[in-house]
């Protein structure tokens, strides 16, 4: 356990150092925060003063080796456009994301789920082809697409709901659907192909030749059994909650972590960006390790037999 | 004292009443209008002093909060008026005497004083120590952790370009204060009066633990005080009732952040919101279809050019450069691109210029049989220019590059479109350049703010090394120091001429406009400085 624990360790250090120098050499590379922070119409002599103030004059190794220092004496840094530190400013947000993240999260299970073991248990039936179509048209519309209909609809059409910001609890409906209805179709789908196969298979049938009641067949053998690779699509989804609502958020005018992200970029304010995505692999890390665990729990199999070798 | 039932509940009566009628005139006094406004960006920056921030979308909110001592008459000709002084008097060409207005106040409670004017041009709050081994570490220094009460370097920077000769400002008496500046300066009370010269408060500077807390928070005379700032999210104004000019008209101003322009009309629609800035010419009709919206705006100091780089092989050929000014038809970008809501300029210059505006200059000829003369006779052979674009930082950008390059190839010129992602590639050297985009402001009523600053030997295009001209540098420095106003109007007619016509570093396109989306409910003009102005002159909401 603990080599394993230890080379997936290893793996995710490496993958985030991988990012980490990436995200640096296409930042610096692509453009000069001077230019883009203080404008290109600043005078000259401000652009030059702001470059020597951050050290965007030095060597880009140099920059380089600052920047790596920075993130093993657990600073990550100060953000060039605001003056504070990068961490700070990312966990400020945090709170904001989560806060339609986790209830989209909970609605792709609440609706996912159920809709997929409706549509398996009742295949090429009415009702499994309507839901596959929503399911395929929720994972077709892209999510600013969708956004942009929800608002038109039910923020200028009917004034039921504010189309934009983060005042009230009523702002997060519309991205909270929006979010959800993406990711719900798609477990949808997923939960219908795993169900689909588990009932083909020999135990299943045995099961009910053996005259163990249809819930119970479903409950006890075909669920468990079908969980795998949906697990495996949550665990992903686990790992976006940070940063995987970009588009909605900047669509909704929601001050999240995605939205901060795209401004970060946009200025090439590294240490945010930085911050932003060791979180992101972080998080991925952390929820790619949770699946592999839990695949061990979910069928007892694999805890013999090189679990590791399932996960995404 | 006999006591009756009747009378103690008289005297409850009594009591109930009078401690509701103080509060029903406090709901009457507070019965204003909390308004919301939509915006692309609030700051870019994330300050709130015009030192850094000098972005269009930072004045449009700073106006509520910092003001300068000579203001401009916003909703008609821009022509200065009594602002935090209430009057002004040159003493000589280098020296202006100004009397503070009495009574103001900060934010903070603190009565405005002439030395709070003496500190707002002063080294705290703008130049830093001159010595740079005594400047302490600034906020924004690479190290972490280093923070200080000095400006950033940059600020400093910027306030030199405000400033560039100011020698001291001095305080003659309690109520009057004197700029005196180190060379002859016609444009002392543009500068006075322009974004980056507004009082701040002394005390809540010296007393902040530190620039940036300060910059987030800076405390001026405005009618609205900061109540809370979140960058890249909101700025909430809250009504100051002890401002100098009367009771703000509304109770709270929110520039919300909406990064997505359908957002913005969407909210507006809706009506989450009560304005919606930066709207394209594209959505105008949307927002014009709903009977309780309708679209203002209009045109502003800022003018869109296309800037040569004369070093282009093509290019040095000044034939080149006329031909493409003049195989420009403006007028069909105005009317296809612009729907006709926008004018072509007389060139680089504005009408708030004053006497300096030179009324005769003619707007850019369209002349492309004349342009392809040119060419022909520069012994043209087609040889590709480079054009570099950036994706729509300007509105209509891309369009408006697609529209030239054809209307430059129908006059012989082979011009094609680069796309750049930001401004570093623009002005990269790597390859050759030749023709870039552009846009100038006008900060205050002279040429001095436009042609000198962003042309001349310390301007931009000079600076990036895309363009020189001795006789246009002789010329900037005469324009900044004379104050003969017919030779400097000649001065500067030269400078046009040589500038956009016999060696030309840019061309005019047309003038830039803002459109805001708002309530009809709201009476409210723009300004062409695009300062949004919620003054009881400028601001009445019929019902919210």
């Amino acid at each position: 356990m603990i080599r394993y624990l230890s080379t997936k360790s290893l793996r995710a250090l490496l993958t985030i150092i991988f990012v980490v120098t990436f995200a640096f050499a296409i930042l610096r590379l692509s453009g000069d925060p001077a230019l883009l922070i203080m404008s290109a119409d600043a005078p000259p002599e401000a652009i030059e003063a702001f470059r020597r103030a951050w050290g965007l004059d030095q060597p880009i190794w140099e920059q380089y080796l600052r920047y790596f220092l920075n993130i093993f004496e657990g600073t990550l840094g100060r953000s060039m456009r605001d003056g504070r530190p990068a961490l700070d400013l990312v966990l400020e947000r945090v709170p904001q994301t989560l806060a339609i993240t986790v209830p989209a999260f909970l609605v792709k299970l609440a609706i996912g789920i159920p809709a997929g073991i409706y549509a398996a248990l009742h295949r090429n039936s009415f009702g499994d082809r309507a839901l596959m179509v929503a399911s395929v048209a929720g994972h077709a519309v892209p999510s600013f697409v969708l956004g942009l209909i929800l608002v038109l609809i039910f923020a200028v059409r009917l004034n039921w709901l504010p189309s934009g910001g983060s005042d009230t609890w009523r702002h997060a409906i519309l991205p909270v659907v929006t979010l959800g209805a993406a990711g719900a179709a798609v477990i949808a789908r997923f939960t219908r192909s795993a169900m689909l196969e588990v009932l083909g298979q020999p135990y299943v049938r045995a099961a009910m030749a053996k005259g163990v009641p249809w819930h119970r067949v479903v409950w006890r053998h075909a669920l468990p059994n079908a969980a795998i690779p949906t697990v495996t699509v949550i665990g992903f989804m686990v790992g976006t909650l940070i940063a995987g609502a970009v588009v909605v958020e900047s669509v909704f005018s929601w001050p999240g972590v995605g939205r901060m992200l795209v401004v970060a970029v946009a200025n090439r304010d590294l240490a945010i960006v930085q911050c932003i995505l060791l979180l992101v692999a972080a998080c991925m890390v952390t929820a790619n390790f949770t699946v592999d665990l839990l695949y061990g729990w979910i069928d007892p199999r694999l805890r013999t037999s090189g679990g590791s070798n399932r996960s995404t | 004292m006999k006591t009756s039932r009747r009378r103690t509940l008289a005297g409850i009566g009594a009591v109930a009443a009078s401690s509701a009628l103080p509060r029903f005139a406090i709901a009457q006094a507070d019965d204003r209008p909390s308004i919301t406004i939509a915006v692309q960006q609030n700051t870019n920056t994330n300050t709130l002093t015009p030192l850094r921030e000098q972005s269009n979308v930072g004045a449009r909110m700073i106006y509520s909060f910092l003001e300068p001592l000579i203001d401009a008459k916003h909703q008609a000709d821009l022509s200065p008026q009594p602002g935090l002084a209430t009057q002004w008097r040159r003493v000589d060409d280098k020296t202006l005497d100004l009397k503070v207005r009495s009574g103001v106040k900060f934010h903070n409670g603190d009565t405005m004083t002439v030395e709070d004017v003496l500190f707002s041009f002063g080294p705290e709050h703008m130049f830093g120590n001159p010595d740079p081994k005594k400047q302490s570490g600034t906020m924004f220094a690479t190290q972490p952790g280093a923070a200080g009460k000095e400006a950033p370097p940059e600020v400093q920077a910027i306030a030199r370009r405000l400033w560039p000769k100011l020698a001291r400002v001095e305080i003659v008496d309690k109520e009057t204060v004197r700029f005196v500046n180190g060379v002859p300066d016609v444009t002392l009370e543009g500068r006075i009066g322009r974004f980056g010269s507004e009082i701040v408060s002394r005390r809540a500077l010296l007393e902040a633990p530190d620039w940036l807390t300060w910059a987030r928070r800076p405390v001026g005379t405005g009618p609205y005080r900061i109540a809370e700032f979140k960058p890249d999210t909101h700025l909430v104004l809250e009504a100051f009732d002890d401002y100098w000019g009367g009771r703000p008209p509304a109770k709270q101003i929110k520039f919300t952040v909406v990064p997505e322009v359908s957002s913005r009309v969407n909210g507006l629609l809706s009506g989450q919101y009560d304005f919606a800035c930066d709207i394209p010419p594209d959505q105008i009709a949307v927002i014009e279809k709903s009977p309780r919206h309708h679209v203002v705006g209009g045109t502003i100091t800022n003018h869109r050019l296309i800037c040569f780089d004369k070093n282009h092989p093509q290019l040095a050929d000044a034939r080149i450069r006329r031909a493409m000014a003049l195989a420009i038809d403006r007028k069909l970008i105005v009317d296809t691109l612009w729907g006709g809501r926008t004018a072509i300029p007389r060139g680089l210059q504005w009408e708030y210029y004053g006497r300096m505006f030179l009324a005769d200059w003619p707007q850019p000829a369209y002349d492309p049989d004349q342009a392809a003369k040119l060419v022909k006779e520069a012994g043209y052979k087609g040889e590709p220019i480079p054009f570099r674009v950036l994706n729509n930082y300007y509105t209509n950008q891309v369009p408006t590059a697609q529209i030239l390059t054809e209307m430059w190839r129908a006059v012989g010129l082979n011009v094609r479109i680069q796309m750049k992602e930001n401004w570093q590639q623009i002005f990269e050297k790597n390859e050759p350049r030749a023709v870039r985009d552009w846009s100038n402001s006008a900060p205050f009523g002279d040429p001095v703010s436009s042609i000198v600053n962003q042309h001349g030997p310390s301007g931009q295009q000079q600076q990036v090394g895309e363009w020189t001209n001795p006789e246009f540098n002789k010329l900037s420095d005469e324009l900044e120091s004379s104050t003969d106003m017919d030779r400097r109007r000649a001065v500067f007619r030269r400078m046009l001429q040589i500038a956009e016509v016999e060696d030309p570093a840019f061309t005019v396109l047309h003038q830039n406009v803002i459109f805001y989306g708002k309530r009809k409910t709201i009476d409210w003009k723009p300004s062409a400085l695009q300062y949004m102005d919620f003054r009881a002159r400028n601001f009445r909401a019929v019902s919210t």
